[in-house]
């Protein structure tokens, strides 16, 4: 076990820049999740931690050791790879078995090894099967369990689930989170799936375009995104954003106005002076409300923002909404049970504590947000 | 009830059902017969040479030049089988054709498999400059290159006596060949990169990634290539021709040739040889037909 150190790494593939200076701490026993769309920089950050690809600059160290210029299997990680990349010719034994081999281990060794990792994984019934025999998530077992055969210092694990089908995805999803709970391997996970970095990682690192754009617990990063991105990347349907500008009243307070929106938030929720420039230097901002956050008015209820119901999305345990409101589409999430019918007229209200504002440059404007930058994670990994 | 017009219409709506039910089986009947027909013409065209060629080899040399030809011999003569092993030089001829054909193959497949993997998995510089060359290899004629090459194993440095009339001289020439470089550099590159990855990080070397990953999932292209390479170099008849003189040098290819006499051909004796020596070709096709397809299928079927 081991902590990894990412520090200002930098990769490009020709005139692409993949990864931007990025900065993380990972620390012994970990489980970090890297997510982000396709082509974002996360599986580049976790090949250049395997050896698979050399860094342009910046540092990697394992376990207190610099690894940039050290073989890859001799930085003791051990990789999963979403196709799992299991030997079709060898048969599980001889696939968990590979590295050891590898490495000149003792014929005993090898075999308690393998019988060992096979056992945790649930594989000791099908040994002598080869992969072509075997289904997505035993094959994906099996890349688990020639992982952790050699002890590695660090799993990296890159959308590991992907290849399999929802249910089994569910159920593999657990298990990694046990197998977690028992080896206490530091792991770096790469996924585009919000709901796996959610329910998976002890804490979650959010990239766009090579540069890291938050990081923090699955919590930290949902409740407080740091800009828009991460908030309407997280949570489906997303953040629901609604243009207009922001004033500032008595009291210290601000108003936020956009087209039929008009919503006083006290400076508890936004930070008046430095904020002030800002405004006034950009102008626009963005409101955003989770769906959640909206609730339908009741009958005679009254100040809620009007509009009309446009599309209904029973999912079973909720419905989803999209109502025409604001000058544009709001997401809201209601009771399944709701009687509400296409086309009707509906008020929304939403709690002016939970709203987020979001300045021009795209930054969550609240006090509790953080900013990228001012993240003691990052700073203390940077230096 | 219905009316009578009503049952009139079903009437006829069964009949024009029935009616085009009959037409569509009779339409595809004579879809099948006439891809039989098809393929039936295009076997003939296949198989009539050899055939003409079987034919002649169990007839005696007079009954040959009958005319209207003979396609079915009268009787079953095996004399010219018999001249063919003791009357000329053929168990040697097959020998070395084995023993060229045999060291062709085999050195043409390590030499092929590795470049192929350096082409395919290796980063070097001017690999792609390389690569096209040993493409741009495959425009030269081998005519062209005939002279050169005999001049090259006759005068080779180094050598106690000149390359003619030696195994080395025949088989180094015929050694490796750039489409073979080139069908082994697209199989592994149908190779899923993350295998190359996955025995990198489990510790394997180079050459390990190559014997113990890369080498066992190729078979399927490596008997392909190797099938061709062999069938390919056991009808040389070019190089063969030059590079030997003597008798007991001869392949096959040259052997037969050189039973044709300037005045008087036994046309049965020859059928006779060449019958002998394509046999061995077509059952070896034959049990390896299988691996042909798989090598087809190689790229659907990867993980």
């Amino acid at each position: 076990m081991a902590e990894i150190l990412i520090k200002h790494l930098v990769k490009s593939f020709g005139k692409v820049e993949a990864v931007k200076d990025v900065s993380l701490r990972i620390t012994d026993g970990e489980f970090l999740v890297l997510l982000g769309p396709s082509g974002c920089g996360k599986s580049t950050i976790l090949r250049v931690v395997a050896g698979l690809e050399d860094a342009d600059s910046g540092e990697i160290v394992v376990g207190g050791r610099l690894v940039n210029f050290i073989d890859p299997v001799k930085r003791n990680v051990a990789m999963v790879f979403q196709n799992y990349a299991l030997y079709p010719h060898m048969t599980v034994r001889k696939n968990i078995a590979f590295p050891l081999e590898m490495a000149k281990k003792p014929k005993h060794e090898i075999e308690a090894a393998v019988r060992r990792s096979a056992a945790i994984l649930g594989l000791e019934e099908m040994l002598e099967r080869l992969p072509e025999q075997l289904s997505g998530g035993q094959r994906q077992r099996v890349a688990l369990a020639r992982a952790i055969v050699r002890e590695p210092q660090a799993f990296l694990m890159d959308e590991p689930l992907s290849n399999l089908d929802a249910q089994l995805r569910i159920q593999t999803r657990l298990e990694l989170i046990q197998l977690h709970a028992r080896l206490g391997i530091t792991t770096m996970y790469v996924t585009h799936d919000q709901v796996e970095a959610m329910t998976m990682g002890h804490r979650i690192a959010v990239m766009k375009d090579g540069v890291l754009q938050q990081i923090g617990t699955p919590q930290d990063v949902y409740r407080r995104p740091a800009n828009i991105f991460v908030a309407t990347f997280l949570g489906a349907p997303p953040m629901n954003l609604v243009d207009g500008t922001l004033e500032s009243v008595g009291g210290g307070g601000w108003r936020f106005r956009g087209q039929n929106v008009d919503v006083q938030l006290s400076p508890e929720v936004l930070s008046p002076p430095e904020l002030r420039h800002e405004v006034e230097a950009t102008g626009n901002v963005k409101l955003g409300l989770r769906p959640e956050h909206i609730r339908i008015a009741a009958p005679g209820e009254d100040g809620g923002l009007p509009g009309r119901v446009l599309f209904l999305e029973p999912v079973g345990s909720d419905l989803y909404l999209t109502v025409e409101a604001g000058g544009g589409t709001v997401q809201v999430r209601t009771d399944p049970d709701s009687p509400l019918q296409q086309g009707e007229n509906v008020s929304l209200l939403f709690d002016p504590w939970r709203v987020h504002v979001f300045g021009a440059d795209g930054h969550n404007l609240r006090r509790d947000a953080p900013s990228v930058g001012a993240q003691p994670a990052l700073a203390e990994a940077a230096s | 009830m219905a009316a009578p017009g009503a049952i009139a219409e079903v009437t006829e709506a069964h009949a024009d059902y029935a009616r085009a039910a009959r037409r569509n089986r009779l339409l595809g009947f004579g879809k099948g017969v006439a891809a039989y027909v098809v393929l039936t013409v295009f076997a003939a065209i296949a198989l009539i040479p050899f055939v003409y060629l079987l034919s002649p080899s169990f007839r005696k040399s007079y009954e040959l030049l009958t005319f209207p030809p003979q396609w079915i011999p009268h009787s079953l003569y095996t004399g010219n089988f018999h001249h063919v092993l003791h009357g000329t030089s053929y168990p040697r001829w097959a020998l070395n054709t084995l023993i060229f054909a045999g060291s062709v193959t085999a050195v043409t497949l390590v030499i092929d498999t590795l470049a192929g993997y350096a082409f395919a998995r290796l980063r070097f510089p001017g690999r792609s400059l390389i690569f096209a060359l040993v493409i741009a290899t495959l425009m030269i004629p081998t005519a062209a290159v005939v002279a050169p090459l005999y001049i090259m194993i006759s005068r080779l440095p180094g050598w106690t006596h000149s390359g003619v009339n030696t195994y080395p001289g025949l088989i180094l020439p015929m050694v490796c060949s750039p489409l073979g470089v080139f069908m082994m550099r697209q199989f592994i590159s149908t190779l899923p990169e993350a295998l190359v990855e996955a025995a990198r990080l489990d510790g394997a070397g180079e050459w390990q990634i190559f014997r113990k990953i890369v080498l066992p999932l190729m078979k399927p292209a490596i008997v392909v290539l190797g099938i061709f390479t062999f069938m390919f170099q056991w009808v040389n008849f070019l190089w063969p021709l030059v590079i030997t003189t003597t008798d007991n040098m001869k392949t096959l290819t040259v052997g037969i040739a050189s039973l044709q006499g300037q005045f008087v051909t036994d046309w049965g004796v020859i059928s006779a040889a060449s019958v002998m020596t394509i046999f061995p070709m077509i059952v070896v096709f034959l049990i390896f037909q299988r691996w042909f397809v798989q090598a087809s299928m190689a790229g659907a079927l990867k993980q």
